[in-house]
């Protein structure tokens, strides 16, 4: 598709995403060894960048170097209330990191039609895709929603408790005048036309896919038998 | 899925509202969320504090969609992301579900578009996230040896243990009742204040 037309990079199976997503929870809950964490960071880190999302895994690299020293340095050495009020914070960052490397990886490279194609084939069921693949596409507009909001709030000096009712009222408005549109845009494309949806996207599992699965699947192991 | 089988079903448009609020709700369910790693007070609150804020893109979306499954899709796409994000418990998945099935019954018994029947709901559907502070009570001695060997910190642990005290675990299960129906006057207040001179509702 046109998203990867420049330059070709390393293209996975959306679906490949989604159960990387899941290999990357299950490891997160069963890890216990420090080595293990980093290396199947490192991984990751270096699957996202042959991806081609060189800047988000800087990003992300110097993140989770600063949680792995804040942890190891920072804390047994520094000031109490310190690690008292961040520790948590920071080890909890740690924990949920190689699900957001894939949370990257997929909200970067994986347009949200390919992603709904991707489920449509497990047979999820229509009501249950739509309202889900509208939750993460609002996520960035309700940010940038937020930031004009923001504005407005500063241009008008609106000050205190005042603050939220004048946050979340136009939040509300634009929601609701948003799925108006949106619902009517989606009803003249024929979302609700019964018939099975059919798409251009050809799907399919390639070498690649496999390995990264297979090492997923590995790594699961590994975590489970290292503790 | 248990929406589609009744006389109404869902549209586009319901869907695609449904989406549109859940991202709203999931946006103030995890600031608050996040404000539970401060202090484990502040998460055994959690559920209150939720409540308090959560009620108007709920209410809305209970006004908007008036059909059997709304209330459900939301608690679903919510632990559905939090599964995504890592933090997903099988004692939140047990709640969420008995609390977003109940919220149903109610508006089912309401017809949908009565106010104290959406109400009941809410204070329903806010007893979802008490299963996230719960396991503190029901595996009292793994949990905390979980936890701190997942590297908490040792003032956290032993905070969390002050707390797990039975007085606390009646604070966790009053304190969203109390927040929804805070909540749902925030909501009625603001409907009153913005929506309907609006026409939005």
């Amino acid at each position: 598709m046109e998203t990867s037309g420049k330059k070709h990079r390393l293209k996975l199976d959306p679906r490949t995403d989604i159960l990387l997503l899941i290999l990357a929870n299950v490891v997160a809950f069963t890890q216990r060894s420090l080595w293990v964490e980093i290396a199947w960071v490192v991984l990751l880190l270096l699957l996202i960048i042959a991806c081609g999302c060189e800047k988000a895994a800087g990003k992300l690299t110097a993140a989770f170097g600063i949680c792995l020293v804040l942890q190891y340095f920072i804390f047994p050495n520094g000031p109490k209330f310190l690690a008292a009020s961040f520790t948590f914070l920071v080890s909890y960052a740690r924990r949920i990191f190689p699900c957001l490397i894939v949370g990257t990886l997929i909200l970067q490279k994986t347009p949200v039609r390919e992603l709904m194609v991707a489920l449509r084939k497990w047979h999820i069921p229509q009501s249950l895709i739509i309202p889900l693949s509208v939750t993460v596409r609002y996520f960035p507009a309700l940010k940038e929603e937020t930031g004009y909001i923001r504005d407005a709030m500063k241009l008008r000096n609106i000050r205190g408790i005042q603050k939220l009712e004048c946050l979340l009222i136009p939040m509300m408005i634009s929601a609701t005048t948003t799925a108006e549109e949106l619902s009517a845009a989606a009803v003249t494309r024929g979302i609700e036309n019964p018939a099975p949806k059919t798409s251009m996207i050809v799907m399919r599992f390639g070498i690649h896919d496999y390995i990264f699965l297979v090492i997923g699947v590995v790594f699961c192991v590994i975590s489970m038998m290292v503790r | 899925m248990s929406n589609v089988r009744t006389d109404k079903k869902l549209k586009g448009k319901d869907l695609i509202t449904i989406g549109i609020f859940s991202a709203i709700y999931f946006v103030i369910n995890f600031i608050f969320m996040l404000c539970g790693g401060i202090h484990p007070i502040m998460w055994m609150l959690m559920p209150g504090f939720i409540a308090v804020f959560a009620g108007i893109p709920f209410m809305l979306m209970v006004a908007k969609v008036q059909k059997t499954g709304a209330v459900f899709l939301m608690g679903f796409i919510t632990g559905l992301i939090y599964f995504a994000t890592g933090q997903f418990t099988v004692v939140i998945l047990i709640f969420m579900v008995i609390s977003c099935g109940l919220a149903e019954i109610s508006r089912y018994v309401s017809k949908y578009n009565s106010f104290k029947g959406n109400a009941l709901s809410y204070l329903f559907f806010s007893y979802g996230m008490v299963g996230s502070p719960l396991p503190i009570w029901l595996f009292k001695e793994a949990f905390l040896s979980q936890i701190q060997e997942q590297g908490m910190p040792a003032d956290y642990v032993s905070a969390v243990e002050a707390l797990s005290s039975n007085s606390m675990l009646i604070v966790l299960f009053v304190a969203p009742a109390i927040g929804a129906v805070i909540g749902i006057f925030i909501g009625k207040a603001l409907f009153k204040k913005h929506f309907e001179k609006a026409g939005i509702v």
